[in-house]
């Protein structure tokens, strides 16, 4: 039995036998993570962003429990970080991949983040005092901004900060240094420089999730036009009390609380001539989720959803939107509807279809269930990993029906959204498959090596 | 199978999931409660033949094509109406027609031999050839010229003008008397039969003077070769385009030159250049070479809002009113002038704006709705001369 030795997270070596690689570290990596290191097995968790979470740590609440998303996913995000089977890497890519099933060797791409982690309290003080202010915060979809030194979200696992190397001003221009005079831990480090690093793993599991399709390019539902039209993950993280209005509902062009509320949906899904003929598979749950929420944070407010067809289909969704009906009076309306122009208070107009008859209507706020997309990086992880993508940019399965869970190489799992559509406990579902799958690669070898 | 069925099957309608987006988007159901994309293809699904037959609405669609464009199943619902109005017409559900169907009738004629001054507008300065590479297709433009020459007398001059600017650029295109209409008109009132004879004998006109590219002035003109003809005839043999196309590629290669006028315009896409066709950039570009200051109206493009009536079939107060919308969006932007490459939207147009029901929201507008080859020809520098 051969035995390979692997850099752990702080530092000590360990001797272990086999271990995994996780890439992504969203609720199916965390999963799948924590289900092959309570087992023993020592697992690399890859992560592009700064932090752990992945999307579900944006979601203000989770369907159909209405449980606050990240008070359910911020323990798994620490037990990950602190497991001592597991390496997190956070701004960290994939770049290279060889060997096969049960004996791959990996090269990942750490890029410098300019601050140690593990000096880093995250005490925010260098936060307060950078001078570059007004940097779009992508987290929050744009709706807040940050500085060039920022702490991801409050949340945030590993709690650290981290620079933003394309507006620190000692970075590009060699002048400031003030973050660096003011944190007391000397934890701010701008020689750091991205570093390749090398692990020897027997399995891959792919858990890389989604991108959110921006509508601005379809000119129907008046994106980017008017201003009181939201993305659903805009607006999740408008209700968020942790978000940039601290929970309180706003229009953009006046900051008003809307009083009455449409949501469309199947946007962007659902269509081949955006190119993505597939169903979403949560925009009716959070739709109606976000409608009920809607009646949480404003009282009185009407809301509206326009649908194509009511697909509540597991566990407690067709209960949920009974109840959204019910108890929140949510208004549900069957047509997919437009934005067709705005009033002169700027409102949007939305049309639809009833009954053969055309109708117009006017709303506070219009908030727009953006389907899910394949995210633009897997043609290159796909490529990196040479596993192959589906017709629509997701990872492929080798078989639909018995191996759901098994890319098209051997040894390399999919879990989560980015093998297709999927709700949050499928993906968890997903996770530990996945997990289980590659524990059987690493079983295979000890029993038969 | 029958007919419909067929229809269904061969336009996407049986893809359809009765979402509804076509009729959000529809300019006609918004001004019309009555009628709704959704419910004539539903109709047609379920199989209410006979209903659909006899429903007027086949009638009052304008085949604007925005439901084409947005329709998240592609379903093609103005071929599915082409089509549907052949039915129509065959079991005896006949549109009520502009001018009680003088345009249809003259179409018709031509298509059964009828002579016609095709070349009327042509003068001595012109030079043209019987035989050649480039053939310009003139289409009806002068005839609806003298048709409708108080609302639209410009149509006149579009021909002459067009010939005008390729001489300009040192090109004689082929012009013949023997070409006839397009039939554009006749395929969408339900007349497919008129529809091949005409096309038959242009193709073969344009075969024989060995003409490698067709050019059209006419956005329908170009829609009904490139789509139409191709789907009933197969490959022409020749290549088709828009003068806005190919005017464009004569200034890019420095063979045109136009003199730079400041006047402030803008430009009304037509359905059958813009969502039919998909040439939205070209008329822009080519407009702006004339130095003119272009500027866009607030539906443009793909959301351009449609002139409101189609092959001279169901002008009525929806039409009307969408007419006024468009010339409203046109006062809004403060042009002098809102050019087209449609004869058509320009008829219409000029229908409401010299009506003496104009509505009172349009008086004190000084707006020409004007033909893009004319405005261009004004422009070329030397030799180029106006009428």
């Amino acid at each position: 039995m051969e035995k390979a030795e692997v850099a752990s997270r702080k530092g000590k070596r360990a001797e272990i036998e086999k271990s995994v690689l996780v890439i992504g570290g969203g609720i199916a990596g965390i999963q799948a993570s924590l289900d092959l290191a309570d087992k023993g097995v020592i697992v690399h968790l890859v992560e592009k962003e700064p932090s752990l979470g992945g999307r579900m740590a944006q979601l203000d609440k989770t369907f159909p429990t209405n449980d606050c998303s990240i008070c359910i996913l911020a323990p798994k995000m620490a037990d990950c970080f602190g497991h001592p089977n597991i390496n997190v890497m956070t701004l960290s890519e994939v770049v290279g991949i060889e060997g096969s099933k049960g004996n791959f060797s990996v090269q990942v791409l750490k890029k410098a983040r300019f601050v140690d982690e593990n000096l880093c309290t995250g005490c925010g003080e260098c936060l307060e005092k950078c001078p570059t202010k007004g940097v779009q915060n992508q987290w929050e979809q744009g709706l807040a901004t940050r500085r060039a030194i920022y702490i991801p979200y409050m949340q945030a696992v590993p709690r650290a900060a981290i620079i933003d190397p394309e507006n620190c001003r000692f970075l590009k221009e060699g002048k400031c240094g003030v973050c660096k005079k003011v944190c007391k831990r000397e934890a701010v480090n701008y020689e750091m420089k991205d570093a390749i690093l090398e692990f020897d793993v027997g399995a891959v599991i792919i858990a890389t999730g989604f991108d959110v399709w921006d509508p601005t390019s379809s000119s129907e539902y008046g994106y980017g036009k008017n201003p009181n039209v939201f993305t659903a993950m805009e607006y999740e993280r408008l209700i968020n009390a942790a978000g940039p209005t601290h929970g309180h509902i706003k229009r953009r062009s006046d900051g008003n609380e809307p009083k009455s509320m449409a949501f469309i949906q199947c946007v962007g899904s659902r269509n081949i001539q955006t190119g993505h003929p597939y169903c979403c598979s949560v925009c009716c749950m959070h739709s109606t989720k976000e409608a009920m929420l809607a009646t949480e944070h404003i009282e009185g407010v009407r809301s509206t959803i326009f649908y194509k067809d009511m697909r509540a289909c597991a566990k407690g969704f067709n209960e949920y939107v009974e109840r959204a009906k019910k108890d929140y009076m949510v208004e549900y309306i069957n047509s997919d509807a437009t934005v067709q122009g705005s009033s002169s208070a700027g409102n949007p107009i939305v049309s639809y279809d009833v009954g053969g008859k055309s109708q117009q209507k006017e709303f506070d706020m219009v908030v727009l269930a953006t389907t899910l997309v394949p995210s633009e990086k897997n043609k290159v992880l796909a490529k990196t990993l040479a596993v192959d993508l589906d017709e629509f940019g997701f990872f492929k399965v080798r078989d639909h029906v018995f191996d759901p869970i098994d890319s098209t190489r051997p040894g390399v799992y999919l879990a989560g959204y980015c093998a297709g559509p999927v709700d949050i406990p499928e993906s968890v579902a997903m996770g530990s498959a996945a997990a289980a799958k590659a524990m059987e690669d690493l079983m295979e070898r000890k029993v038969y090596a | 199978m029958s007919r419909i069925k067929e229809i269904i099957e061969e336009t996407g309608a049986f893809d359809c999931v009765e979402c509804g987006k076509c009729t959000s988007l529809c300019p006609v159901a918004k001004r019309n409660k009555d009628f709704a994309p959704r419910l004539i293809v539903v109709k047609a699904q379920e199989g209410m033949e006979e209903e659909i037959k006899s429903d007027k609405d086949i009638w009052s669609c304008i085949t604007c094509e925005i439901c084409n464009d947005m329709c998240p199943y592609e379903v093609d619902f103005s071929g599915f109406i082409q089509r549907m109005r052949g039915e129509a017409k065959d079991s005896g559900n006949l549109p009520s027609c502009s001018q009680a169907g003088a345009v249809h009738t003259m179409e018709r004629m031509t298509g059964m031999g009828q002579k016609q001054k095709r070349l009327a507008w042509l003068t001595d300065d012109l030079k043209v050839k019987d035989k050649g590479d480039v053939f310009y297709f003139t289409g009806c433009v002068y005839q609806l010229g003298i048709l409708y020459n108080d609302r639209a007398p410009e149509l006149k001059q579009v021909p002459a003008n067009v010939v005008r600017i390729l001489n300009a650029a040192g090109i004689e295109p082929v012009v013949s008397d023997k070409e006839v209409c397009c039939g554009h008109d006749l395929l969408w009132s339900g007349d497919e039969e008129s529809f091949e004879k005409l096309m038959e004998q242009n193709i073969k006109v344009i075969k024989e003077t060995g003409a490698k590219t067709v050019v059209f002035a006419c956005a329908e003109g170009y829609r009904t070769f490139d789509m139409d003809y191709k789907d009933f005839f197969g490959d022409l043999g020749f290549e088709v385009k828009h003068i806005s196309e190919y005017v464009l590629d004569l200034v890019n290669q420095g063979k045109l030159q136009l003199s730079a006028e400041g006047s402030k315009v803008t430009y009304h896409d037509s359905c059958r250049l813009g969502r039919h066709m998909g040439v939205y950039e070209e008329p822009r570009d080519l407009i702006k070479a004339t130095g003119a200051n272009l500027v866009e109206m607030s539906s443009n493009k793909e959301k351009a809002i449609c002139c409101g009536v189609n092959a001279f079939v169901s002008c009525g107060e929806v039409s009307k009113r969408m007419q006024l919308d468009r010339l409203l969006e046109a006062k809004e932007t403060g042009a002098e002038a809102m050019l087209t490459f449609c004869p058509k939207c320009l008829i219409h147009y000029n229908c409401l704006l010299s009506s003496d029901k104009k509505p009172p929201e349009l008086d004190g507008l000084n707006l020409k709705v004007r033909d893009g080859s004319n405005f261009v020809a004004e422009r070329l520098k030397g030799g180029g001369k106006s009428s």
